[in-house]
């Protein structure tokens, strides 16, 4: 089983990134920073020094709402750029009434939502040509209109679209914080074969909840989660660290995926004396 | 429960301050007005207060920060 691991690309982080592929398996490239013709050379150059993989924010695809054709668009051009063979999304809501909300949304964790998702994804399959990876996301608002926990949301989303999962245990861990879960049961409720992507990051208090930032280094809890992820999922992992601001030392960045390797390795073992 | 009459709501009130004041001195009077199903009104009278005034405060940063 070859598990990758890799850096957000980030324009602050190319230099490094690229001084430092040798100890970089695939960066993640945000499908909104290459539209324009220009963007999307410069992303098919990146694909000649490391593998690609693409991730979007801006589709909104866990809505009641249809999503936006020109934005698909947008990032099926990208997905096609950087010849990749996997892409993500969040499952969020980004707009509804003509607000632009700004960043990415808890969706209201019901069947409606869900039949909403399940549209867009046809659409999504059907423009890009690959089903995305799914992502859960952080929020520091129990999403109004819900009627299942977020565990029974992540279980229920798996089960009903079966398309790949990308993990973000730092926003499960935020949630778990927040709202008083079990990030383990959360993992545990997930079908091991689905397991596909992982997202790492770090975050700070918000007065009494925590916040994902993005700005922070990946906290201990979130490296004890991927060791668990590990020991459950069945498929080959891509882990990503996610950073966008307060950039530390290329060093520090590379020291984080080692651990995060460390702690792969560790959940790996531990399904080999399972016998799984 | 949901609509995009309820995630237009939601979006209103999580990025419009003067709608999130209003809706907070009468949450199901607002709900109401905006034409909301009586189980959608009833979710937004048991909001999480706490949570809607962090995620707005947070939204407003990350829109700024870009």
């Amino acid at each position: 089983m070859i598990d990758r691991f890799g850096i957000g690309w980030r324009p602050a982080l190319a230099a490094g990134i690229l001084a430092c592929a040798d100890r970089i398996d695939v960066v993640e490239a945000m499908a909104e920073d290459f539209v324009d013709r220009a963007a999307l050379a410069t992303l098919r150059a990146l694909t000649r020094t490391l593998p690609v993989t693409v991730h979007a924010l801006s589709l909104g695809l866990a809505s009641t709402i249809p999503v936006d054709e020109e934005r698909l668009a947008a990032v099926a051009r990208a997905v096609a750029a950087a010849g990749a063979p996997a892409w993500s999304e969040h499952l969020a809501f980004v707009r509804a009434g003509g607000i632009e909300i700004g960043h990415l949304c808890a969706p209201p964790r019901c069947a409606a939502t869900l039949d909403g998702l399940m549209r867009n994804l046809r659409r999504a399959r059907a423009v890009v040509g690959a089903a995305p990876w799914l992502e859960n996301v952080a929020t520091l608002i129990e999403p109004p209109g819900s009627d299942r926990d977020e565990t029974a949301w992540a279980r229920d989303v798996a089960a009903a679209t079966g398309h790949p999962l990308l993990v973000d245990l730092h926003n499960l861990h935020a949630n778990s914080v927040n709202f008083a879960f079990d990030p383990a049961a959360w993992i545990d409720a997930l079908p091991a074969a689905a397991i596909s992507g992982v997202h790492l990051a770090g975050g700070a208090w918000l007065e009494e909840r925590w916040l994902d930032d993005h700005r922070h280094d990946v906290p201990d809890p979130v490296f004890a989660l991927l060791e668990r992820l590990a020991a459950h999922a069945s498929r080959p992992l891509t882990v990503i660290i996610e950073r966008d601001g307060a950039f530390p030392p290329m060093g520090a960045l590379l020291a984080q995926l080692d651990r995060a390797r460390a702690a792969v390795a560790r959940g790996r073992r531990q399904r080999v004396l399972a016998g799984v | 429960m949901s609509s995009p009459a309820f995630e237009a709501f939601l979006a209103l009130i999580y990025t419009d301050a003067a709608a999130r004041v209003r809706f907070v001195a009468d949450p199901r009077g607002e709900a109401q007005r905006a034409g909301l199903t009586p189980a959608q009104i009833e979710s937004l009278v048991a909001i999480d207060g706490r949570g809607l005034e962090l995620a707005a405060r947070s939204l407003a940063a990350k829109r700024r920060d870009g």
